[in-house]
């Protein structure tokens, strides 16, 4: 450092600072025309850009099916991506029509086979682009080609693909993951598989099965959780074994998904699962139970109501509370079990559901019947004659008003 | 005497050449990161995210006091926001004006039983309301104790999501906002604990209905360098210090915390004047004691609008405080230095912390002192002068320049080219005599903090709302929610 202010002070301090001053001018300068010079170039690149994207918007279906000559524009590097961004986002609303109509231009004219290409031979951001192309394409011959960039070296590349395979949506992708996840465990954050076969799975989650069986503990538990979120058909007997599994988070997906089996749900299991020593356990099979409107539910929820975990409570007063027909007989027994957390939790569902002046209404409509006196009283007041409520909402009370689905 | 005085220039010298370095550094870190970012872009579609089933939940907390004007239009757009699954919560912190009021007719509020778990400490809740128009809002109805942090902290007891997001009531959020700043949670969920997102000056631009319409850059010229300021701060600061996983600040205006963690620590902390700053320091400690693996990130296109500012007086009671938070966390934190279990937050960030923000002003200030006084001795090197002003103009200037061009090339904000170059020249003219009054300023804070002045006090508030409709000045508005 020295040596360069020693050179520069050669030159005089007059003449320095002056030079200093100039060159701070010059560089503002500099920096202004570069910035001008770029924003100018910009401009024009997006006007001709959009003169472009409007005379192919003009022609578009003689684009589509070939009346104007594919070469046309093909060739052209610059009118290509145009047409190639044009037809991705047209896939993203398209419906079944209309995408295979798409997928036959994007077939016909290479712009599928131009991608797949990128996908195997390039690495880095173009291979990255290229995969996230084909996804969007949902192209199943692009699922080789995804699934090779889910072996990718790269984070980012691997994610792409698995976004891609996601979009295909099609039990031949979910097979890929499936082999890969078991071949080298969760290389990928564990929400974007789980999305991607939830995708994928829908049409056979009976392919999660033998995984379900075999794979490591991590993986198998990412594979509990997407297999409750998808409909599960005929598999009550799987579901039934999945019950009874060491596991915490598969008998928990097994409770998430037995409402949706094919042959009714399993009430029994259900009932244990509602027992089981894991809070997310009990959770689970208790909002299963509030989703089945059998009668032999409602004993099973209302022992969910004095559960030592506030969660279940909520859960199961929410479950009861659905069950309109029976609510005042329901509130009766509430009462009855003279729990207070249960109560709370009991009025807190029934006043975010917005039923307790339809509560009070069948009341008073019952009002000779022997004790309504009582409901009424407790109904308003919120709480058991006799028993003090807390002077705060404690932990323990607290039940909330969060919508159903923020399980 | 001379000898002293030559000896305190040098060290002045070494002291702004450090500085620098540490400057520049971040400024190419940044840009590398930068770079990385938008190609990430590029193959990330958030529409793909919206769709998804899996992503969390977040709950949104919205401290509001005395904020009847722009209530309305603030939770509307909040519950306009591109996300798959919000709830947002506001806390009416002990307003005095027609806030609630204004909730409850907009709204169609109702109140609910218990929907609360005081696991952190706050003020005394009166009520709990939910919308019966949109059942994703829930209001807090409190007492107010004059801190943003308390407020805060009720809302977290409401909290049902595993993340929350602090947002400020006067603040914009973009509309995709939500969808961008969770993108490193879903990415790495389990290490990722708090994300924030980049905070943007408002002032000047048009806004339509809550909605920005058009970004213009402030017309007096230290808003245009507040907002030289931010840039430098968010695009290269923040984003620098992420990286390296030092990040000791999220800003109370935008973040996204996890709520476990938050409640884990006791909240937000009441008494403390930088409470962002502070949370993310506690967090910091809470998890490096437990040896946990974790990532606190910044990302730098989820963006949130805010209103710098726009009077000296307000401005410099603004800056006092920033310092006295500052001052106020670093103390309370001090036994964090030069540990080995808090790594390089205790040897590195914390230190740099204490020596090139919290002292900087009394260096300088005093590195002042100590060249005027040399030059009235008659000892002062007028090569060394030199030297030194150029050296500290010239690194600064680039370092301003950088956030500027990192925005054009990147972000682009700002597209009236006028702006753009407004801004380039702000680079320029920044360090005098702005950067010499924000030294006093902080100076002042310091000098308060000791003397034990540890209050709020008001910054005057334009309003959300275009040049053509803003309202007029709301002198009740809150400092503690800016």
């Amino acid at each position: 450092m020295g040596s360069i202010f020693e050179k520069l002070w050669a030159l005089g301090p007059a003449g320095f600072v002056l030079k200093i001053i100039v060159g701070a001018v010059i560089a503002d300068g500099l920096l202004l025309a570069f910035i001008l010079l770029r924003r100018t170039y910009r401009k024009q690149y997006f006007d001709r850009r959009d003169r472009r994207v409007y005379d192919f918007r003009q022609k578009w279906d003689a684009l589509l099916s070939g009346e104007i000559p594919y070469d046309t524009w093909r060739l052209n590097d610059f009118d290509r991506r145009i047409v190639e961004d044009i037809v991705l986002d047209a896939f993203e609303a398209a419906n079944p029509a209309e995408s295979a109509r798409l997928l036959r231009f994007m077939r016909t004219t290479g712009l599928i086979e131009k991608r797949i290409f990128e996908a195997r031979k390039f690495r880095g951001w173009r291979r990255t682009r290229a995969l996230v192309a084909l996804g969007r394409t949902r192209a199943p011959e692009g699922i080789a080609a995804l699934a090779e960039g889910l072996r990718d070296p790269h984070e980012e590349t691997r994610n792409a693909a698995l976004r891609g395979l996601a979009r295909t949506a099609s039990p031949e992708a979910a097979e890929e993951i499936l082999a890969w996840v078991s071949e080298v465990g969760l290389q990928a954050p564990a929400l974007l598989i789980q999305n991607a076969l939830i995708n994928c799975c829908r049409e056979s989650p009976r392919m999660l099965l033998p995984y379900l069986q075999h794979a490591g503990k991590e993986v198998r538990e990412m594979l509990a959780r997407v297999l409750g979120e998808i409909p599960v058909g005929a598999m009550e007997g799987e579901l039934i074994a999945l019950a009874g599994d060491d596991l915490p988070e598969l008998r928990a997906a097994a409770a998430r998904a037995l409402p949706n089996a094919q042959h009714g749900p399993a009430l029994e299991t259900l009932a244990e699962l509602a027992q089981d020593p894991i809070w997310f356990v009990r959770l689970r099979a208790v909002v299963a139970l509030g989703e089945i409107f059998d009668r032999d539910a409602v004993p099973l929820l209302m022992r969910a109501l004095t559960d030592s975990n506030r969660l279940v409570r909520m859960r199961a007063a929410e479950g009861l509370v659905n069950r309109k027909l029976e609510m005042s007989a329901i509130f009766a027994k509430v009462v009855a079990a003279a729990d207070r957390y249960g109560l709370h939790a009991y009025l807190a569902a029934l006043e975010n559901a917005g039923l307790k002046r339809e509560l009070e209404t069948e009341l008073r409509r019952r009002g000779s019947q022997r004790g309504v006196g009582h409901l009424l009283t407790v109904l308003s007041a919120g709480k058991l004659s006799g028993v003090e409520e807390p002077a705060k909402p404690s932990a323990d009370a607290a039940t909330s008003a969060v919508p159903a689905s923020r399980r | 005497m001379i000898d002293l005085l030559s000896a305190a220039n040098h060290a002045l010298f070494v002291y702004y050449l450090v500085c620098n370095l540490v400057y520049l550094t971040t400024l190419l870190v940044a840009l590398q990161t930068t770079a990385r970012h938008q190609q990430n872009l590029k193959s990330f579609r958030l529409e793909w995210l919206k769709e998804s089933r899996l992503v969390p939940p977040i709950t949104l907390l919205v401290p509001a006091h005395n904020e009847e004007k722009s209530i309305r239009v603030a939770v509307q757009n909040l519950l306009n926001l591109d996300y798959p699954e919000i709830e947002v919560i506001v806390i009416n912190d002990g307003s005095t004006d027609c806030t609630l009021e204004e909730l409850v007719d907009e709204f169609r509020l109702t109140p609910v039983r218990a929907v609360y778990v005081p696991q952190v400490p706050c003020a005394h809740v009166h009520a709990l309301y939910r919308s019966s128009v949109d059942p994703r809002l829930l209001v807090i109805d409190k007492d107010s104790i004059g801190s943003k942090a308390d407020a805060v902290n009720a809302g977290l007891n409401a909290a049902t999501s595993p993340y929350v997001c602090t947002v400020d009531a006067d603040s914009i959020l973009e509309r995709d906002a939500l969808l961008r700043v969770m993108v490193p949670v879903l990415n790495d969920p389990e290490h990722i604990v708090a994300v924030g997102g980049i905070v943007r000056i408002l002032n000047a631009s048009e806004l339509s209905g809550g909605r920005l319409l058009r970004v213009r850059l402030p017309k007096k010229s230290f808003e245009v360098i507040q907002v030289v300021e931010y840039l430098r701060a968010f695009l290269i600061g923040r984003e620098a210090w992420a990286q390296a996983n030092m990040l000791m600040i999220i800003s109370g205006a935008f973040g996204v915390f996890r709520a476990d963690i938050v409640r884990a620590v006791g909240g937000y902390r009441a008494e403390t004047i930088g409470e962002d700053f502070d949370l993310v320091t506690r967090m910091h400690r809470h998890l490096l004691d437990r040896r946990a693996d974790y990532r606190i990130q910044f990302v730098p296109d989820p963006v949130c609008w805010t209103e710098a500012p726009s009077d000296l007086k307000s401005l410099a009671r603004q800056r006092a405080r920033w310092q006295k938070g500052l001052l106020d966390v670093l103390l309370k934190n001090r036994d964090m230095l030069f540990r080995p279990r808090y790594g390089r937050i205790g040897w590195i960030a914390l230190p740099y912390l204490w020596v090139y923000e919290l002292l900087a002003p009394i260096i300088e200030i005093g590195g002042i002192a100590t060249i005027l006084l040399a030059w009235f001795l008659g000892v002062l090197s007028q090569r060394f002068f030199i030297e030194f002003m150029i050296f500290g103009y010239v690194f600064a200037t680039v370092i301003s320049i950088g956030s500027v061009l990192q925005e054009e090339i990147t972000y682009k904000r700002y597209n009236d080219w006028q702006d753009v170059l407004r801004l380039v020249s702000y680079c320029f003219l920044e360090h005098f005599p702005y950067r010499q009054m924000h030294m006093v300023w902080r100076l002042q804070g310091l000098w308060q903090y000791m003397r034990g002045d540890v209050t709020w006090k008001a910054l005057k508030r334009q309003g959300m709302g275009s040049a053509q409709e803003r309202p007029p000045l709301n002198p009740s508005s809150n400092p503690m929610h800016d």
